[in-house]
């Protein structure tokens, strides 16, 4: 009895991963097969032999190093201010007391109820008016702060406890030392959570660099991939797909090597959330 | 000393003019990159204003834009106050673009000139109505055609080299050349239906059929404000009924076919109806051993009138252009009758003028000639600045008939109400 | 003098607080709260972002709206599609929660193997699946004909497109609910189960009676995180159907995407982003009161 219900389990969770991993494995596998095997039936579970035309293909067709890097950019810079404006205000709010904190707070927070697919239409007005449409900062805009960013980073403050403030203060320190010497390096696995969350949202961000973006050489990757697909529809799915693997590869790789810190890190900040 | 003080504040105050003079004006051209069209081939050649720029002393910069998102980048531009000083932009643009008042209209002398030079196609796709352009069209002109596979053709008994000439034909020929597997799955259809994507796309390729039953989309297709749709009629009806026999009856085409070009290239599909240059373009590439034919689509019956969409990309300018007189200068230039017939025998494509016809290659140039029977059968879009709305109805009907959303009747009694709206919107 | 210097303390600090939350607060200011404020006014006015003018015209928008059979199907299409989405990956999440709880070997290279499409972005998964629901070629429909089964249309068909859309989602976040649910499983406390055993619960029974009620809150949590993000769905349809065939997969924000960016009917799209803000907030707080009713303390 408990022998099969072992047995079941392994079938259940090795059928279901299967399925998961399936549209990765058809998308490497479509990639680097000769196009006679893409459109072969039965279907070629292991192509007759290895080609990089499709990469060749993809990589002539878009420029790939401009779109990471342009990814790379608006990540980068997201995150970095998001962490730094998040930890000083994070600190304030957690151990400063002052006149409307709570209204400060709670706009902030109201934020995370208002999504950017609602206020897209108003904030492109705003940034085409002041010209910062297909720029980096018209991408970064609704990004330079995350919410998400100081409510997690005021949690984690208030588990310090006030004396270790305190003495810092004795001893003559200022605030802004105090908050960079010693209350980031406490708090670091926190900043390390929001800062891998704020990377990835980033980093995957569709919709509005999609509608802040109109030049080719500041698309960031996955508006690069959406805009690789042939309009008129595309009939060479080698290209296509040697386009996705160049778009997601490193993403999984870095997941590979960090997913268990990566799953734990949202796993907290769900039931936090 | 003082005077040297004096000379050096005087250079410094002409510095900035002297540096002005020399640096060269930039006239910027955005087109759409990529292979969407073939009269764009030629910006992805360096030394195209060479010329033009040593006779005129500036810089002309030309940007490739994805087809997909380049309207968004143009209003946007537009917007932005930060846009080229020429557009390279599809025909069917140009409502959307004059309803936002964004384009410059042609002089009216050099559009004289232009229409009494061109061959009558292109005083078709010129010309809005008593002889105002609003841009010059582009050689390589679309205009659909039916292509057919002579292999598929032979392979069904039917001769390769006569298409069908009507509806009856077309629909009894599709039957013919449908293919199917063991379990009934149609592994190849007679004719390859556009159905999905944007609705603009799908009315282009229905075009034919609407035209020819006599639907012309609004009452007046050369009026740019107000006027009515007129879509629900007899025309409008059977044209939609004849896809939708295709569909459920004859079973000839499938709505499991994606795009019918992409089908016909693949050897999936033996017939569609598109833009003949894009098949001309891609086949030999794509499959080269595809062996085809062009002819105008069927017309509903014997003795009636062949109608066939024509389009093109135009070179206009937009009201926002930093450099307009050099901006016409540069359109100018490239669209001069020596220059069409250079790059027309560079780009392999068929000339404007009516003097480049009368020379080769393009006298005796079979493609080219095959062309020119087409041609006469061409119709461009109507100009209303409710065409996106219009289109966008239309499409919609077009697609809920065919997927069985909605009855004949219901989807163009909807569609037609909700065009006349749009051209009344944008009249406003 | 010690009272002096605390005084000066606090006004130290309250300078330092204002210069803290300053950066966030006017960058929230500026890039949300307005733009948010903004949305509201646009959708009473006509905008025309070229020429720079916006006239006023009250409801006409929301008007025009009530009578637009294509938001109608966006909305229709949205709220199928959240409904849909929601219940399925928390309930497949939960179901797989349970697995993972007991111990077994590889279990963490399953987790991971799980949430891998979670990390991917939703614009280039969506493009692998594209090719794998190509009607003629791709793997699904070639997959089908080796066990002998008819080819679907999938995207290509406005009566399966939408379910084609919902079973991408579905693998998409199936991750996130099923390391959500895991989380709240190893929270419960082990003597809950203990004391139902010896009770006499089976399994099951512990399940029904321990497990569902104690992860109350973990439901809640998640039934209304991932409704927010439903209702916001718009890159795999952008990419898998661009809304189509015949709006069948129409939904609001890519409705309100078209609206603004490719027509530049701003305050039109501006009503539309309303419609939505109204929506994610009325079915957030009604979730929210309706599960409180069956939150369990311990």
């Amino acid at each position: 009895m408990r022998a099969a219900g072992r047995l079941g389990l392994y079938l259940t969770v090795t059928g279901v991963a299967v399925l998961m991993v399936l549209p990765f494995y058809w998308m490497v596998i479509t990639a680097v097969s000769p196009a006679s095997d893409i459109l072969a039936f039965p279907p070629k579970w292991i192509p007759s032999r290895l080609t990089g035309e499709h990469f060749a293909a993809a990589v002539a067709k878009a420029p790939w190093l401009t779109y990471y890097w342009n990814s790379l950019v608006v990540a980068v810079v997201s995150v970095g201010c998001s962490l730094v404006f998040g930890l000083f205000a994070g600190y304030a709010f957690a151990v400063y007391r002052f006149p409307l904190q709570n209204v400060c707070f709670l706009l902030i927070l109201s934020t995370l109820m208002v999504p950017v697919q609602v206020t897209s239409v108003a904030l492109y007005v705003l940034l085409a008016r002041i010209e910062w449409v297909d720029s980096y900062l018209g991408i970064l805009a609704p990004n330079f702060a995350s919410a998400f960013g100081v409510f997690m980073i005021r949690q984690g403050i208030k588990a310090i406890p006030v004396d270790l403030l305190e003495a810092a203060r004795m001893d003559g320190a200022g605030e802004v030392r105090i908050v960079l010497t010693i209350v980031a390096p406490l708090i670091k696995t926190t900043l390390a959570t929001v800062a891998m969350i704020l990377f990835l949202g980033s980093w995957n961000d569709f919709l509005w660099p999609v509608i802040v973006i109109n030049s080719q050489n500041l698309r960031t990757l996955p508006v690069g991939i959406a805009l690789f697909k042939d309009p008129y529809g595309s009939i060479n799915y080698g290209p296509l797909m040697a386009a996705t693997v160049i778009a997601t590869g490193p993403m999984l790789i870095a997941y590979a090597v960090s997913q268990k810190y990566m799953i734990r890190g949202i796993a907290l900040t769900g039931l936090k959330g | 000393m003082r005077r040297l003080t004096w000379l050096l504040a005087v250079l410094l105050c002409l510095a900035p003019g002297l540096a002005g003079a020399q640096a060269k004006a930039t006239v910027t051209i955005w087109y759409p990159g990529g292979d969407i069209t073939a009269g764009a081939a030629h910006f992805g050649d360096k030394n195209l204003w060479t010329e033009f720029e040593k006779t005129h002393n500036v810089k002309v910069e030309a940007v490739g834009l994805d087809y997909d998102t380049m309207q968004q980048k143009v209003f946007a531009a537009a917007a932005g106050r930060n846009i080229a000083d020429i557009l390279f932009i599809d025909t069917s643009w140009l409502p959307g673009f004059l309803k936002e008042e964004m384009l410059e209209p042609v002089a009216d002398a050099k559009a004289k000139a232009w229409l009494s030079a061109v061959s009558p196609e292109i005083k078709e796709l010129s010309d809005y109505g008593n002889g105002r352009m609003w841009g010059y069209p582009q050689y390589g002109i679309d205009i659909y055609g039916l292509t057919w596979n002579k292999e598929h053709f032979k392979e069904a008994g039917l001769d390769p080299e006569k298409p069908p000439k009507t509806w009856a034909e077309f629909r009894e020929y599709a039957k013919k050349l449908t293919k199917r597997d063991a379990q009934g799955n149609i592994t190849r259809v007679g004719y390859a239906i556009r159905h999905v994507g944007h609705p603009h796309g799908i009315v282009h390729k229905h075009f034919w059929a609407l035209y020819g039953a006599g639907v012309q989309l609004v009452d007046d297709p050369n009026r740019l404000r107000g006027g009515k749709a007129v879509i629900n009629t007899d025309g409008g009806k059977a044209a939609l009924k004849l896809i939708l026999d295709m569909l459920d009856q004859d079973k000839s085409t499938s709505l499991n076919f994606p795009d019918p070009r992409a089908a016909f290239i693949k050897g999936i599909a033996s017939m569609q109806i598109s833009e003949t240059v894009s098949i001309k373009a891609r086949q030999p590439k794509d499959a080269p051993e595809l062996k085809w034919g062009m002819a105008l689509p069927p017309v509903p019956k014997a003795g009636d009138k062949p109608v066939s969409l024509l389009g093109a990309w135009l070179y206009s300018v937009p009201k926002q252009a930093k450099n307009k007189a050099l901006a016409w200068q540069a359109i100018e230039w490239i669209n001069s009758a020596e220059k069409d017939y250079e790059l027309c025998k560079k780009y392999d494509a068929s000339p404007r003028y009516k003097v480049n016809w009368d020379k080769e290659p393009f006298k005796s140039d079979p493609y080219d000639q095959a062309l020119k029977q087409l041609y006469p059968a061409g119709k461009k879009l109507p100009i209303n600045l409710g065409l996106n709305g219009v289109m966008d109805a239309v499409g919609g009907a077009i697609q809920k008939v065919w997927h069985h959303e909605a009855s004949i009747d219901a989807a163009l009694a909807e569609a037609e109400q909700a065009a006349t709206k749009a051209i009344a919107d944008a009249a406003k | 003098m010690i009272r002096w210097r605390r005084r000066s303390n606090r006004h130290r600090h309250l300078l330092h607080a204002y210069l803290f939350i300053a950066p966030v607060v006017l960058l929230f200011g500026a890039f949300r709260v307005i733009p948010a404020v903004q949305t509201l006014l646009y959708s009473v006015y006509k905008v025309e972002l070229l020429r720079g003018r916006f006239t006023f015209i009250g409801l006409e928008n929301f008007r025009a709206l009530v009578a637009d059979p294509a938001f109608a199907k966006a909305t229709v299409n949205t709220l199928a599609y959240v409904a849909a989405i929601v219940p399925i990956s928390a309930a497949l999440g939960l179901g797989l929660a349970v697995l993972f709880d007991a111990r077994f070997r590889l279990s963490e290279l399953f987790k991971a193997v799980y949430f891998a499409p979670m990390v991917t972005s939703t614009a280039a998964a969506a493009m692998v699946w594209w090719w794998l629901y190509n009607p003629q070629f791709g793997l699904f429909n070639v997959l089908l004909r080796l066990v002998g089964l008819p080819d679907q249309p999938w995207l290509m068909s406005s009566h399966t497109a939408l379910t084609a859309i919902i079973i991408f989602s579905v693998w998409k976040t199936l991750g996130y609910n099923m390391i959500i649910y895991l989380a709240g499983l190893q929270a419960i406390p082990q003597q809950f189960y203990e004391a139902a055993t010896i009770d006499g619960a089976g399994t099951v029974a512990r399940f029904w009676r321990i497990s569902v009620p104690l992860l109350a809150p973990t439901t809640t949590f998640l039934l209304i995180y991932d409704s927010i993000l439903a209702f916001q769905v718009f890159d795999q349809v952008f990419v898998l159907t661009g809304g189509g065939p015949a709006n069948a997969t129409n939904v609001v924000v890519l409705e309100l995407y078209r609206q603004a960016f490719e027509r530049y009917n701003f305050g039109y799209a501006a009503a539309e982003a309303t419609v939505l803000f109204l929506l994610i907030l009325g079915i957030t707080v009604v979730q929210y009161l309706y599960s409180r009713r069956f939150e369990v303390a311990y």
